[in-house]
């Protein structure tokens, strides 16, 4: 049987076994909106062992931490040998004292990692190196790369390449005849056969799957390795093919078209090397999976994350505080984000203040239009599409001078746009610098020197302005009833449906960084990795509409006339709140929005002191201008560690963590079981925020476990392409991930690598009926991916669900020897 | 109208997991298909117990439930993708004869 035949079942059968060879690949989300996710996300349904086998196989990646790391963390006392011993119980129970003995003995004195087996090759060019002695499989990755960096332009290319609208294999089959690189690769003898290659991408692969001598079912495997050898540009291919909206501008890159054009260099690379086909016949073997060291890196890894766990739900269970008689001066509803727990601890210490955490998009699945721009945000996490879209106008009266602060904006823009067309253009290069730099010699240095008078510069220049939130038929806003249900859905599922004080401060979050690709890293991932302000004025100004507040008194949620709901935006790297749209505060309520912003001053004061401390250089004195110099610094690395040591998922009243320092490493959901007697808002937060900490959780782990495979490299090195992405140097493959400056100090782990911990208040019968009725949640709790805690009430103790969907009784390591206490 | 009138073609009715529709989507390109109507958040019985429908902010991971309609010729290529994924995926599809008024807009 030969695949030849095309046709359109051929080709249907293609694209889908490109998809399912893809699936070893995580998405990776154009740069303008940096989305944290799983990298091994398409392989959740196999569990972690079984993924990270496969990753490890195809890959050629570390998915579990380093074991000489592991060992110091044990001389450090972060993991003890009663963690060990509980591990090592909990992954064999049937063993002895004696045995237990034995393999403890063995886990501390083994030999850090043996030296892993050369890797069974994965494709024809890899096979054909490996018997010839050839570079093919690299030098194909690196044309193929070029191709595809031409390809993804988006606007930075000041000469595009031509027939992108036909897709990258069509495209790349115009020019290729041309290309001399590819002609000293492949010989002027195939110059015919690139003019004769097949119109659609897949009947190209058939040809040279046949051609190669690809046997039907290893072709699975060929196809996929052909994607692993340039992860980073397949999973922006997946981004694109699978989660991009369907009228984003990008240009379409689909995988079967990646695939078509690498497997294609490689057919004529090998046939020009002299590698007969039948020669690499032979089956991609499977690597060896599972073995010792990675059983020992798998216990270890236990025993890491069973001391946090303990020492968390330690914690916990202490007596919970009695709740405050005082009415609060104010709520603040902060991003679940795990840098919100600082803020919220710190204004709580600070006043009297109540705080609650919800998804930072606060309910309002949203495309955002800031005024002026020609582009909206879809603001909410990629699970979901947003169905409102929301302009940003000046309100009534402030029309002159919003117009004037545009035209100020156009003319700098159009003066940025001519000096980018100066610095790529052929011949201005070479005289830029003696025409401009009397100007940007000047700028430049006032930039480095004085970096926060610019952020002074963009606060003058704030304007007064409203979303587009009334319901009205121009096709933006919502539909009334629709503002209702999503301010419903909101309070219900962080469950404040009464006890309102007068301001409630919804708290989205950005990031401010200076010539960083990765900015959007440190934006809020619930707007999907945009700041978070849009969301949180949106959300304010439906809450305090009283059409809005009459629906919801129907629907048993009688918000107070008094009460105010305000817009803020938390800014993690320089942790300083600021109000939105303060001028449609009621007049009466100005006093109290002035107390609550000194406090939010004094709070953040205080984080910034906590953060700037654990920051490299970070200098303690006058943290607060440090803080904000960092930002500002174009040369900074690491404004900020982000989420760095995130660890944990904590859903229920804050009763369970008022007064604890959590260390900012835990994601705090609100959640009040007593409002949600059938377990729908419990099932959004752990089918979405979860979810999506999770992702933010595997992409922190596996971005530290192995930043070469996993993550973006290093920041230095960083050179940005098409907008969309970053190489490391000239070229190569897109880089994926965070970049070492954001999980590591040095060539130490800065991001302690767990998987992710759940807890959760509420009833267990409810918990596992929401598990059990999600596949989502079962491959992520039964799979190894997610450790689920809970417990039904303060006085219950915990209980941990097990990989059958049983609960057991949570028991503590029993630790007898020294160890050290982790920052919960 | 009669259904004499009516120009017989396949349908194609297709339940997979959210996260599985850009594949689905792959195989209409490739197979001829002009187009397809996804319901997303359905809920039902199936051999592995209840499928929950409707998730408040997770449209990727519950159930929808695509159709498409192609001229006779076509049906296979469709036939021939949905199976391959089918293959490993969760899923049913079921084919069906049917009638359409505007043959031109399924060509």
């Amino acid at each position: 049987m030969t695949f030849t035949g095309g046709g359109g079942a051929a080709r249907a059968r293609t694209r889908i076994d490109v998809e399912v060879a893809a699936r070893v690949i995580g998405p990776v989300w154009p740069l303008r909106s940096f989305i944290a996710v799983n990298p091994l996300d398409g392989l959740v349904e196999l569990g972690f062992d079984a993924a990270v086998a496969q990753a490890q196989r195809w890959l050629r990646s570390r998915c579990l931490p380093d074991l000489g790391w592991l060992r110091a963390a044990h001389q450090a006392g972060r993991i003890t040998e009663a963690d060990l011993r509980a591990s090592v119980l909990a992954r064999q129970p049937s063993l002895g004292d004696d045995e237990v003995a034995a393999f403890l003995s063995e886990l501390l004195e083994h030999p850090a990692d043996a030296p892993a087996p050369s890797p069974a090759p994965r494709t024809a060019a890899e096979r054909c190196d490996e018997r010839l002695g050839t570079q093919l499989a690299a030098t194909v990755d690196a044309m193929v790369a070029t191709w595809c960096a031409g390809f993804v332009d988006e606007g930075a290319a000041a000469w595009p390449m031509p027939g992108r609208s036909d897709g990258l294999y069509r495209a790349w089959r115009r020019l290729a005849p041309h290309d001399p690189g590819l002609r000293r690769l492949v010989g002027r003898h195939a110059l015919a056969e690139l003019r004769r290659l097949p119109e659609h991408p897949e009947d190209a692969i058939v040809e040279a799957l046949d051609d190669l001598g690809v046997a039907p079912e290893s072709s699975r495997d060929e196809l996929r390795g052909q994607l692993c050898r340039l992860p980073g540009w397949a999973g922006y291919a997946r981004w694109r093919e699978d989660w991009a909206a369907p009228d984003d501008p990008a240009p379409r890159f689909s995988l079967v078209d990646l695939v078509a054009v690498r497997l294609v260099h490689e057919r004529l690379a090998v046939r020009a090397a002299g590698g007969k086909p039948g020669a690499l016949v032979r089956a991609i073997h499977p690597q060896p999976v599972g073995q010792e060291p990675d059983d020992h890196a798998a216990v270890w890894l236990d025993a890491y994350e069973r001391h946090y766990r303990d020492e968390l739900l330690t914690t916990m269970a202490r007596p919970t505080p009695a709740p405050s008689v005082r009415r609060p001066a104010a709520q603040l509803v902060c991003c679940i984000d795990a840098r919100s727990e600082g803020l919220r601890r710190h204004l709580e210490a600070v006043g009297d203040y109540e705080t609650l955490g919800f998804a930072g998009f606060f309910g309002m699945a949203i495309r955002f239009r800031p005024l002026g721009a020609t582009r909206s945000t879809a603001q909410c996490p990629v699970l979901v599409t947003p169905g409102v879209s929301i302009e940003e106008r000046p309100i009534p009266g402030q029309e002159r001078p919003a117009e004037r602060h545009l035209a100020r904006r156009e003319k700098s823009a159009a003066a940025g746009s001519a000096l980018h067309a100066a610095k790529t253009g052929t011949g201005a290069a070479f005289t830029l610098a003696e025409v401009s730099g009397w100007v940007n010699g000047p700028v430049a240095a006032a930039r480095t020197l004085r970096p926060r008078r610019r952020v002074r510069a963009e606060r003058r220049s704030r304007l007064r302005t409203a979303p587009t939130v009334h319901a009205s038929g121009d096709g933006l806003g919502f539909a009334l009833d629709e503002q209702v249900l999503y301010a419903e859905t909101a309070l219900v599922t962080m469950g404040l449906t009464g006890g309102f004080a007068p301001l409630v401060l919804l708290c989205g979050h950005r990031g401010r960084t200076t010539n960083n690709p990765h900015a959007s890293a440190l934006d809020c991932g619930a707007c999907g990795g945009n700041p978070g302000g849009p969301n949180a004025r949106v959300a304010a100004a439906i809450l305090n509409r009283s059409e809005v507040r009459a629906g919801l008194r129907e629907r048993g949620i009688d918000i107070p006339p008094r009460t105010w709901f305000l817009a803020g935006e938390h800014d993690t790297t320089t942790d300083t709140v600021v109000i939105l749209d303060r001028h449609t505060v009621r007049p009466g309520l100005a006093g109290a929005v002035l107390a609550l912003e000194g406090d939010l001053t004094r709070a953040g004061r205080r984080l910034a002191a906590e953060r700037v401390r654990a920051l490299p250089g970070g200098r303690a004195r006058r943290p607060a201008g440090h803080a904000a110099a960092r930002a500002n610094d174009w040369a900074e690395v690491r404004p900020e560690w982000g989420l760095a040591r995130n660890a944990a998922f904590v859903v229920g009243p804050r009763s369970m963590t008022v007064g604890l320092d959590l260390g900012c490493r835990t994601f705090l959901h609100s959640y009040d079981p007593a409002v949600d007697p059938d377990g729908t808002a419990l099932e959004t937060i752990l089918t979405a925020p979860m979810v999506v900490a999770q992702w933010i959780s595997a992409q922190y782990y596996f971005s530290t476990v192995d930043p070469d495979v996993f993550g973006a490299g290093d920041k230095t090195l960083h050179n940005p392409v098409g907008g969309v992405g970053v190489l490391l140097g000239g070229g190569g493959d897109l880089r994926a991930g965070l970049p070492r400056q954001s999980v590591l100090d040095g060539d130490n782990p800065y991001h302690e690598p767990m998987r992710l911990l759940t807890v959760v208040q509420a009833p267990l019968e409810r918990i596992t009926a929401v598990v059990d009725r999600n596949d989502v949640l079962r491959h992520l709790f039964d799979g190894g991916w997610v450790t689920l805690a809970a417990r039904a009430h303060p006085a219950a103790p915990w209980q941990l669900r097990c990989g059958d969907g049983t609960w057991a009784p949570w028991q503590p390591a029993m630790q007898t020897d020294d160890h050290t206490e982790v920052p919960v | 109208m009669t259904r004499q009138s009516l120009t017989p073609m396949t349908k194609v009715e297709v339940v997979v997991a959210g996260d599985d529709l850009p594949a689905l989507r792959e195989v209409f390109t490739a197979a001829g298909a002009t187009g397809y109507t996804s319901v997303a958040n359905v809920s039902g019985v199936g051999h592995h117990g209840f499928h929950q429908g409707r998730l408040a902010f997770n449209e990727r991971d519950a159930l929808t439930l695509v159709i498409t309609v192609v001229p006779d010729d076509r049906a296979d290529a469709v036939l021939a993708g949905v199976q391959r994924l089918l293959a490993d995926r969760p899923g049913v599809m079921f084919v069906s004869d049917t009638n359409v008024s505007r043959p031109e807009y399924f060509r």
